[in-house]
């Protein structure tokens, strides 16, 4: 076992020195996105993914999409944009092993909009991020007291650790405890399996302030087994009293002035926030404010802000909100007004209502008298009073547009809830002169969740119909005018008795014209469902699930949905060995052409398998992948009439990926390594076939308490349609704390060679005025040679009262 | 002479070590079941039967088979070493702590005596976590809730959420389980009346939760006087 492990640890450093040696590494190299930070992605936790940008003066909105493994499709969220970043979290459900596929789409003011990495779908594959299960170590080291975050008396202060649940080859005695990085070991009590500090046995050893507690756990033969830390804040009798009191309540200040530097012009951009927390038995509340100099009356809003009050079964929210409902109906999307919901568990009621869409006016290009107007679908009528004549041409405006949502449920979620919902979004017709074609939505949907035998079995099911109309403007039909514009000889053949019940009915709801859609309902074309089961037994996690998505199917509450589609997806993850290897297969076979609106029926497949090991032991975590995809209609290459519409194409792609906590003479090391390659075979006439080959090596190093460093190298490798382009990106990093760690100073220096040639510098100095006031400096330069020499320099400040 | 000496060196190792640990002994070998997180006034514990009560203090480890008695308006917050819950001992009450430790889990029963108990307990695998009552044996797996063992031994337990398994210890020694939303009835005579939670005990629930103290300063002649209390909750 011993030489097999020595085996492969020698592939590992060898792959590593191939990838040094190759240089064929890979970079998303951007002109927009400057980095991605993303944490630890551990199952079941949620994950905080930030994309900093080189500049934000020409980016609307960033939107990240990103799927599982036993997900068919991508689901796209919009990000929170302020300054130079964009966040969002991704919830833990949505965090599942092996890995995390996503990548992001960035729109920019004038309406164009680029990915990252840069040409997805076609020219890139999106970026992946390897899930880790989480560590069973974790529950084995347990700290006992403080609880994390709890407010402590220093009076009362002692730190209690727990090993009953370590294995046997754990080294109990052997145990280092750091409190603020400064070892305590030594003036510590062992009780068996329990580790205990008492600060009465050391006066003055303990003083006020925020603390960390790292704990480090050593194996028999002195190699470090785990770490764990945690973080807490002691403080004296009066200040917890106060803290204690019924009514507790904190304020958060931040701001931030910043220069941007476009080759000669320079541009000022200066935001605040305000966060406010406060609670009150078990009431809470909470204040949010963010205004910045980028809020424009010509874009969507740009400023945040948001009052809300709960407990546990009461929630109200007053301002921007991202209320969550069922996925095909709304999830997340932003509206500014009020959203709410009472849970009492046999009986749940959740509404929202407020605008969605803020109006923005459009602007008149010139008029047209009635005999001369020329088609076009910017050209409308305008005020023949107010400007001369009765059309014009325009740059359209936006409507603004509000949307109810009212979702009333049974059960309280845990093993069974059966929910219903409603939503129902118009655009305000007078809400902008310049505008066309204002729309209106209703959809319908129901939900259910069944959990059996202690949420071993899962059922989940969703469905929604929707009706849209594409304009308003004429408002509902009479019935004479249903009589004139429906009927046999008209140009929409339809039966008016029938478009009157119908309007009879449904009018009472959305507005009833020949622009109301769906047009043909019988065939299921507005309805959207998916079914599920999950099982977990035996170390096995299997899931089936069917989707339906019909191609008129639309909801203004969900903007990110994929539409004319129908399959099946089947994946299984099995846990070996202690959860030491994982195993996961998937299956997927999806069609579209529901409607039998397109020429022909595509069948895309996708098969998926993954080898996860986690050996838990001085050796690398190793993810080994293999994604086959397999896309064809039926039309034949010979079939001269629709052979432009061929499509049958085979991509199979590998993926190796490698991470490896190393210790070298005492500097504790984060190795990983990604090679993925990635091929497209492409028997249609376009002949569009693909290459790719990427790869990623990162190394993280702690030289000591004050100092870290990083490296990275990562290269791209491409040969799409015989146009190679090829790039190699460098990256040198370090963050030094020093002064008792009040001032934090941190470099990145990334040169890009080959294809693509680019230069970037940033350095950013955080200072601690106070324990509750710091301050931030932050300069970046980027260069791209013979185009342009770009900079940012930016000041902030954060403030806790 | 030696032998004194030996037996003064024992003392003062044992003097020292008690001043040392915080006034109370910890075994070097044993690992404590528990050990109380938080004490507001009246709190005290005891080795064994046969010893004397002792004030408790933060942080004291209780090892198998330990009491822990609380006074009026005193409140004694108990963790467990394996991290699996949290108990709220109440005012008025006397409980035992029994654990069994075997390898890397720790099963729990808590026996007790009378008064208030609120717990906290997370999900257990295969471990066993117990409480007793003079009438009846609670087994969990993982909930929240209350028990209320009165003077007459007579047992009320409140299940927040999650299951718990009953079994009588008299009479007829009925059996059942518990689940989130209701509460149980249990007599000398072993029956079990299961009931939805009433909204008097759902208010006590909330009571119990409060662990949170209040201090007055009290002007006096001698001088001023800081008495920390349990606030009342309506």
């Amino acid at each position: 076992m011993n030489k097999f492990l020595l085996f492969l640890k020698t592939v590992f450093i060898a792959l590593i020195l191939f990838s040094f040696a190759t240089l064929e590494l890979k970079a998303q190299i951007s002109g927009t996105v400057s980095s991605v930070k993303i944490g630890d992605a551990k199952e079941g936790s949620d994950l905080l993914v930030v994309v900093d940008l080189y500049s934000s003066s020409s980016v609307s909105n960033i939107t990240i999409a990103y799927q599982t493994y036993s997900q068919s499709e991508f689901k796209i969220r919009d990000m929170e944009l302020q300054g130079t970043s964009a966040s969002y979290n991704i919830p833990a459900e949505d965090i599942k092993l092996p890995y995390l596929t996503y990548y992001f789409i960035i729109s920019f003011s004038d309406g164009t909009q680029e990915t990252y990495p840069l040409g997805i779908p076609g020219e890139a594959e999106p970026l992946q991020l390897t899930v880790t299960a989480p560590s069973p170590k974790d529950k084995e080291v347990i700290i006992l007291s403080p609880a994390k975050g709890e407010l402590v008396d220093v009076a009362d202060f002692f730190i209690s650790i727990s090993l009953i649940k370590a294995g046997d080859d754990v080294d109990v005695r052997a145990t280092k405890i750091y409190l603020n990085d400064k070892d305590i070991s030594d003036m510590a009590l062992f009780a068996g399996d329990l580790i205990l500090f008492y600060s009465d046995n050391f006066p003055g050893e303990i003083d006020k302030g925020y603390k960390s507690l790292k704990v480090d756990t050593y194996d028999k033969n002195g190699n470090l087994y785990h770490s764990v830390s945690s973080d807490f804040q002691s403080a004296d009798a009066n200040y917890i009293r106060d803290v204690a009191s019924q009514f507790k309540s904190n304020l958060l200040l931040e701001g931030e002035s910043r220069n941007e530097q476009f080759n000669d012009e320079s541009t000022w951009y200066n935001n605040i926030s305000a966060d406010y927390n406060g609670s009150y038995d078990d009431w809470k509340f909470k204040g949010y404010a963010y205004l910045t100099s980028e809020e424009k009356s010509y874009l969507q809003p740009q400023n945040r802000f948001s009052a809300s009050v709960e407990n546990n079964w009461f929630n109200l929210r007053v301002g921007d909100s991202y209320p969550r409902y069922p996925e095909l109906i709304m999830d997340g999307k932003r509206l500014r007004g009020f959203s709410g919901s009472i849970n009492l568990g046999f009986f749940n009621i959740q509404t929202s209502y407020g605008e969605v869409v803020r109006n923005v006016e459009g602007s008149l290009i010139q008029t047209y008298k009635e005999d001369e107007v020329p088609l076009g679908s910017n050209i409308i009528a305008i005020d023949q009073a107010k400007y001369g004549n009765p059309y014009g041409e325009v740059n359209l405006g936006t409507f603004s547009r509000n949307l109810l949502a009212i979702r009333p449920s049974f059960g309280s979620g845990e093993n069974f809830q059966f929910g219903l919902t409603y939503l129902h979004a118009k655009d305000d017709n007078s809400s902008v002169e310049f505008g066309a074609r204002p729309e209106e939505n209703l959809v319908i949907g129901t939900d259910l969740k069944v959990a059996l035998d202690d949420q071993n079995i899962l059922l989940t099911g969703q469905a929604a119909v929707s009706i849209y109309n594409t304009d308003i403007s004429t408002g509902t039909l009479s019935d004479s005018e249903i009589d004139s514009v429906f009927g046999s000889d008209s140009y929409f053949d339809a039966d008016t008795e029938q478009i009157k019940d119908i309007k009879n009915i449904i009018g009472k709801f959305i507005t009833v014209n020949q622009f109301l859609g769906p047009l043909n309902p019988q065939e299921f074309s507005s309805l959207a469902g998916e079914a599920a089961i999950q099982l977990s037994y035996f170390y096995n996690n299997f899931k089936a699930s069917y989707v339906y998505r019909g191609n008129d199917y639309k909801s203004f509450g969900q903007d990110f949905i994929r539409k004319d589609v129908k399959g099946i997806n089947i994946s299984d993850r099995v846990r070996l060995i202690d959860n030491k290897l994982f195993i996961t297969l998937g299956y997927e076979r999806l069609t579209d052409n529901l409607q039998e609106t397109k020429i022909a029926t595509t069948t895309y497949q996708k098969l998926n398998s993954t080898v996860s090991i986690f050996p838990r032991s001085n050796f690398p975590n190793i993810t080994l992948g293999y994604t086959r995809y397999q896309n064809e209609n039926g039309i034949s290459k010979t079939d001269t009439v629709n052979n432009i519409y061929q499509i049958d194409d085979a991509t199979n792609r590998f993926l190796i990926r490698l991470s490896h906590d190393l210790e070298i003479k005492g500097i504790s090391n984060n190795l990983s390594l990604s090679l993925s390659t990635s091929s497209r075979e492409d028997n249609s006439l376009s002949n569009n076939d693909a290459n790719y080959t990427s790869t990623n090596l990162s190394v993280n190093s702690y030289w000591q308490k004050n100092l870290s460093s990083f490296v990275s190298l990562v290269s791209y490798s491409s040969e799409i349609a015989k146009v190679e382009y090829n790039y190699t990106s460098i990256s040198l990093g370090a963050r030094y704390r020093m002064l008792d760690n009040k001032l934090e100073l941190s470099g990145s220096i990334s040169p890009s060679f080959g294809d693509f040639k680019r230069q970037s510098v940033d350095f950013v100095a955080q200072y601690q005025v106070m324990q509750n006031f710091s301050l931030v400096f932050q300069f970046r330069l980027y260069r791209i040679p013979d185009q342009s020499t770009n900079s940012i320099t930016g000041l902030s400040t954060r403030i806790t009262l | 002479m030696k032998a004194n000496k030996k037996i003064i060196s024992v003392i003062l190792l044992i003097v020292i070590s008690s001043f040392i640990t915080g006034e109370f002994l910890i075994s070097n070998d044993e690992t404590p079941i528990a050990l109380i997180k938080k004490v507001v006034k009246d709190v005290t514990y005891k080795q064994n039967e046969e010893a004397d009560w002792e004030l408790a203090k933060t942080g004291v480890p209780l090892q198998n088979g330990q009491e822990v008695k609380t006074g009026t308006k005193s409140l004694a917050l108990i963790l467990f070493t394996d991290g699996s819950g949290l108990l709220r001992v109440r005012e008025n009450s006397i409980l035992h702590i029994y654990g069994e430790q075997e390898v890397n889990k720790l099963n729990k029963n808590t026996f007790i005596q009378k008064g208030q108990l609120g717990f906290q307990v997370s999900k257990q695998e295969d471990e066993q976590f117990k409480f007793t009552t003079p009438t009846v044996v609670a087994s969990i797996r993982g909930t929240g809730g209350f028990i209320d063992v009165e003077n007459d031994s007579s047992t009320t337990i409140v299940c927040e959420s999650g299951l718990i398994e009953l079994q009588a210890t008299g009479g007829s020694r009925q059996s059942g389980s518990l689940s989130g939303g209701n509460s149980a009835d249990i007599g000398a005579d072993g029956q079990i009346n299961i009931n939805p939670t009433t909204q008097q005990q759902q208010n006590q629930l909330n009571m119990n939760k409060q662990t949170e103290t209040k201090k007055v300063k009290i002007k006096t002649k001698e001088g001023e006087i800081e008495i920390e209390y349990l606030p009342e909750y309506e």
